[in-house]
């Protein structure tokens, strides 16, 4: 690779939480307190990090909902997506009409997600209950249908959130398998887990976080040796 | 993400919400008629026809005051909630948050615009002869909607930051309904307190409806465009807040 480009670059960025705990008492939880790293277009990139490094917190981050509260985050125009998507979704309306809508929350215009109809209502397996309301899906066909649209949806950069696959056992491998395809593809991935062996499949380069800091980054084997020995 | 987007986004939404409501019930759309007909009815039996109040023409005076009511009241209340009611949306995926009050104001008017046009064909049966100054009425209908989404804007872009807003503005909007001369006749005010009773929009907008509709007059231009103006200040507050706060919702909501 010659000179990647840094799509997503963080220096010593710090997020906290308030919390109430009086009438005018105000309390601040940093839930990330120094992260430095950069992110290049088409590595996969693993955060490892025990429970309680700041997960969702950074996952947020880089999906541009939050933005730090002390350091710097330069990013460009690419959109970062989480796969595990489900919010959005309106109990009382069918599967079709919530691919709509879920498409559109994750910014493909109404022509495109129906354009892309056919793929997702077959990817996520569901059938014929695509035309019945998703209050009556099992939670497996949710996680289903909120996987096939963000896969179908296919952003800049994909997030993933601890475990590959999602849904029930059948489609748990078909998702970790197109998930690996795209991972291997040129696509940029941030897979965030604390699992070693998932981060050691998969990644490039992996950030090391404990407590809400950087530890280490660099390449793969060097980091997990690192992480390993605590 | 090109701002066309965004307008698509909230008119999907607006779709599929008030789809939701149509499916969630038995009868489903009726209730839309249904409902603020009870709520029309109760009011005409207790203040046409136990308090004798009014006497001829009341019916439709009171329905008018209370069909321009109903639009302001159930948006404005419900925005004190509706960025929190997004929470668990807005924590997975970046959406501008102006978005949630706009789905608000679009639902609620398409609910108004079906009662206000049963109104309207109320009137002609009850043999109110449409004249000259119903043109006036589609302006009316725009400086109302202005108004409530300058009111609901500001409110729910606050709301997040003061969960006791909720309560406060309640309490408001039932001491509103009674200011607002939806019951009497805004001329019977004295003359010492009509100006303060004046600073209520609400109740110029009512009586702009009455003097369209009941009285076959023009409306009151000058304050109309002063209710114009102010609710496009307000407007342009409540974006830049949106704008300012816009990665703050996600964390300051509760999940």
């Amino acid at each position: 690779m010659t000179d990647p480009e840094v799509i997503i670059s963080l220096k010593n960025a710090g997020l906290f939480y308030e919390r109430r705990t009086g009438l005018f008492k105000r309390d601040q939880f940093w839930a990330l307190k120094d992260i430095s790293f950069d992110l290049y277009k088409g590595e996969t990139l693993g955060v490892i990090g025990k429970n309680g490094m700041g997960k969702s917190s950074l996952l947020r981050i880089l999906a541009d909902i939050v933005r730090p509260d002390k350091g710097t985050i330069i990013r460009g125009n690419d959109r970062a997506t989480l796969l595990s998507l489900q919010a959005g979704f309106i109990p009382d309306l069918s599967g079709r009409v919530n691919i709509v809508l879920g498409g559109m929350l994750l910014g493909l215009t109404r022509k495109l997600v129906m354009e892309k109809m056919d793929d997702i209502i077959e990817f996520s397996g569901i059938g014929e209950f695509i035309d019945v309301p998703v209050s009556t899906y099992s939670s497996g066909m949710r996680a289903r249908l909120g996987f096939s649209i963000a896969y179908q949806c296919d952003p800049e950069i994909i997030l993933i959130d601890e475990v590959l696959g999602v849904g029930d056992e059948d489609f748990r491998k078909v998702s970790i398998k197109v998930m690996k395809e795209k991972i291997h593809s040129s696509k940029t991935v941030v897979i965030v887990s604390h699992q070693v062996p998932t981060i050691r499949d998969l990644c490039d380069r992996v950030v090391w976080i404990d407590k809400g800091e950087t530890r280490a980054v660099g390449k793969t084997e060097d980091i997990i040796a690192l992480y390993l020995n605590g | 993400m090109p701002f066309t987007h965004y307008i698509n986004l909230i008119l999907y939404q607006t779709y599929a919400n008030l789809r939701t409501e149509a499916v969630r019930t038995y009868i489903s759309v009726f209730w839309w008629v249904l409902e603020p007909v009870l709520y029309m009815i109760t009011f005409y039996l207790v203040f046409g026809i136990i308090f004798q109040r009014g006497g001829e023409g009341y019916v439709a005076f009171l329905l008018c005051g209370l069909v321009v009511w109903k639009w302001f009241d159930s948006t404005v209340r419900n925005s004190c909630h509706i960025i929190a009611s997004y929470a668990s949306l807005m924590q997975q995926v970046y959406l501008p948050k102006y978005i949630f009050p706009i789905v608000l104001l679009l639902v609620n008017t398409s609910k108004a615009m079906l009662i206000l046009i049963l109104f309207l064909i109320f009137l002609l049966f009850y043999g109110q002869e449409p004249t000259q100054s119903w043109l006036a009425l589609p302006i009316i209908i725009s400086v109302q909607f202005l108004f409530i989404a300058a009111i609901s804007g500001l409110l729910s872009c606050m709301a997040p930051f003061l969960p006791d807003m909720q309560l406060i503005v309640s309490n408001i909007m039932t001491l509103l309904f009674f200011l607002s001369g939806i019951l009497f006749d805004t001329s019977s005010i004295p003359e010492r307190y009509a100006f303060y009773f004046r600073l209520n929009p609400m109740m110029t907008l009512i009586d702009c409806y009455r003097q369209v509709l009941l009285e076959n007059q023009w409306p009151d231009w000058g304050s109309l465009f002063v209710i114009l103006i102010a609710s496009l200040i307000g407007i342009t507050i409540a974006v830049s807040l949106f704008r300012k706060f816009d990665h703050v919702y996600p964390k300051i909501v509760s999940r």
